[in-house]
């Protein structure tokens, strides 16, 4: 158990330091004006990595390992590697490696943060499957969500250099363009949208021993990112507002986790 | 024998000269297999573009006054020897020598010009190791440095800015407003990277319906141009009227059909078309041939910039090659 328990750590330090690798090679190369595959080598290792520390977890908890924040975090983390990962890279949006692997460190090192994570796991007893489904596939939707919002802030970037007229830099010349990012934003909020929804089916069959509020508050955010989508869909909607929209909500959804 | 290159170029001789040495592609061969029959040379090569005339031989010094004889006399030639002759192949290839720095159109034609020289016959062991050398080295320089870097027309400006809004431009629309050389220009260069589908509006309607016929296109009234603005992408103003055409209000009543898609305004007419405060709508980019021009002359100083380490590099890669005739 205590081997176990160091492990799992010892793996989601691994997966943030080659994170945190990605971000600076990544952001070097860029800054150069070169590409790299480099980027994607160490977000993958710290995909890996991180895949390690949930199955290490999940065996401790006997479940899936979503009990505590500091799970929460790492499974989100996992969840918006996994999006860049299946998502970003066949739309040749090479450069949301660069933005997501700032995200993974983020959420990472907060879940190593002591007294973020439990550190000696309870095993759980009685599994619900609703409360599983639950959990996992309302992360996984905050994973698309936290993709949108990064590509949302790409966007936002290379909109104000192309209002600017600023067109030199490594950056500039790294974007994917303007068309592919929006696509790519509203792509993957319908993607997240769709597995929210199942979330929430999955949170109303579960039995609820500790309130309503989380499911209640989960609801608000489905109905806020269903209404961008009809908004954008429907009437259109500029850019600009779309990613900042994405941004906004994903920055306010994260308040569901607060009410665990 | 040694190897010599006479040729004259943009720089040493008016069009008028250059296009009486000028040889087509078709008969590079021939040419060649002439020169080594009336002059004492082992091999040659004739590379002929709009800009330059150039032979390439392996044999005496004493050809050089021949051969610069063939190409009118000493006035409009230059000559170049050993070393320094496979250092300006090398230029030329990699397009330091090009009216339009780093462009790469010369290196398909030199590629072509060897061709021709090796399927007629006359070339050997010291054009034949010289150009293949050549080719590595060119594509070494256009891939390690940052020659070909960046849009130097004004025309290819318009067209990168598009690809980086629209990515490819084959679900793009283009409207050019006025039927003028430079917008006909700019919309063939947005149509030859795949944009869909051309308008063109002008106050000549028949100079109008003329351009899009020559383009594939659409003609519109130019009283009808605000219907179109609402399904295109791109719009290029360039007409010679006196004060602006579209302002800020044309847009904002567009863009709600539109849906708030992004609109690149591409405005190369003098005086402007377009009025700037366009460009404080959210999903409009508006660049007027001021800043456009400016981009250009930016990738220019940069290729400029780069012509030292372009040469330090392909003279330290021939010395490497230790090649014949030098």
């Amino acid at each position: 158990m205590h081997v176990g328990a160091d492990m799992d750590r010892t793996l989601l330090l691994i997966s943030t330091l080659l994170a945190l690798a990605g971000a600076v090679w990544g952001a070097v190369s860029v800054h150069r004006g070169s590409r790299t595959w480099w980027t994607l080598v160490l977000i993958g290792g710290a995909f890996v990595a991180q895949l390690g520390f949930l199955e290490l977890r999940g065996e401790m908890r006997g479940a899936c390992p979503l009990r505590d924040r500091g799970e929460i975090l790492v499974f989100l983390a996992w969840s918006l590697t996994l999006f860049y990962l299946v998502v970003g890279r066949p739309y040749r949006l090479s450069l949301v490696g660069l933005f997501t692997a700032p995200v993974v460190v983020l959420f990472q090192a907060l879940a190593l943060w002591p007294g973020v994570m439990t550190l000696q796991p309870e095993r759980s007893v009685g599994v619900d499957a609703w409360r599983e489904a639950h959990a996992a596939v309302s992360v996984l939707s905050y994973g698309a969500f936290a993709l949108a919002a990064v590509t949302g802030v790409m966007f936002l970037v290379l909109d104000r250099q192309l209002k600017d007229h600023h067109l030199q830099s490594g950056l500039f010349r790294n974007l994917p363009p303007v068309r592919e990012l929006l696509a790519a934003v509203k792509r993957l909020l319908w993607i997240g949208y769709g597995l929210l929804t199942f979330g929430i089916v999955a949170g109303a069959m579960m039995s609820h021993r500790g309130g309503w509020s989380h499911l209640i508050a989960a609801v608000a955010v489905w109905v806020f990112y269903g209404g961008l989508l009809l908004w954008q869909q429907w009437r259109g909607v500029t850019g600009r507002r779309l990613s900042l929209l994405a941004m906004v909500f994903f920055l306010l959804s994260l308040g569901v986790f607060a009410l665990v | 024998m040694e190897l010599i290159c006479v040729g004259l170029n943009h720089r040493t001789a008016p069009v008028e000269v250059r296009e009486l040495f000028a040889v087509a592609p078709s008969k590079l061969g021939e040419a060649a297999a002439d020169l080594r029959a009336k002059i004492d040379v082992e091999e040659a090569v004739v590379i002929s573009t709009c800009n330059r005339t150039e032979i390439y031989v392996s044999g005496e010094e004493s050809s050089i006054v021949q051969l610069e004889e063939m190409l009118g006399g000493a006035e409009h030639c230059y000559h170049r020897r050993k070393m320094d002759a496979a250092v300006h192949l090398c230029r030329v290839a990699s397009g330091l020598d090009s009216m339009v720095l780093g462009e790469t159109e010369i290196f398909g034609q030199v590629k072509d010009a060897y061709q021709a020289a090796l399927q007629a016959g006359v070339t050997r062991g010291v054009l034949n190791r010289l150009f293949q050398r050549t080719f590595s080295i060119g594509k070494k320089v256009r891939t390690e440095t940052g020659i070909q870097e960046g849009a130097t027309s004004i025309g290819n400006v318009a067209v990168d800015l598009a690809e980086k809004i629209f990515g490819h431009l084959k679900d793009s629309e283009v409207m050019i407003l006025g039927a003028g050389e430079m917008s006909r220009v700019t919309a063939q260069s947005l149509q030859s990277r795949g944009a869909r589908s051309i308008f063109v509006a002008n106050r000549s309607y028949d100079r109008a319906l003329d351009l899009a016929q020559q383009m594939n296109g659409h003609a519109v009234r130019f009283e009808d141009w605000q219907l179109v603005l609402a399904q295109v992408d791109v719009v290029i103003g360039s007409t010679g009227a006196p004060h602006t055409i579209v302002h800020k209000e044309h847009v904002e009543e567009v863009r709600r059909k539109r849906k708030y898609r992004p609109l690149f305004f591409i405005d190369i007419a003098v005086p402007r078309d377009i009025d700037p405060a366009v460009a404080e709508i959210e999903e409009v980019y508006l660049y007027d041939i001021d800043t456009l021009e400016q981009i250009a002359n930016e990738a220019r100083v940069r290729r400029a910039k780069q012509i030292e380490v372009c040469e330090l590099m392909i003279r330290e890669e021939l010395e490497k090659a230790k090649l014949p005739g030098l």
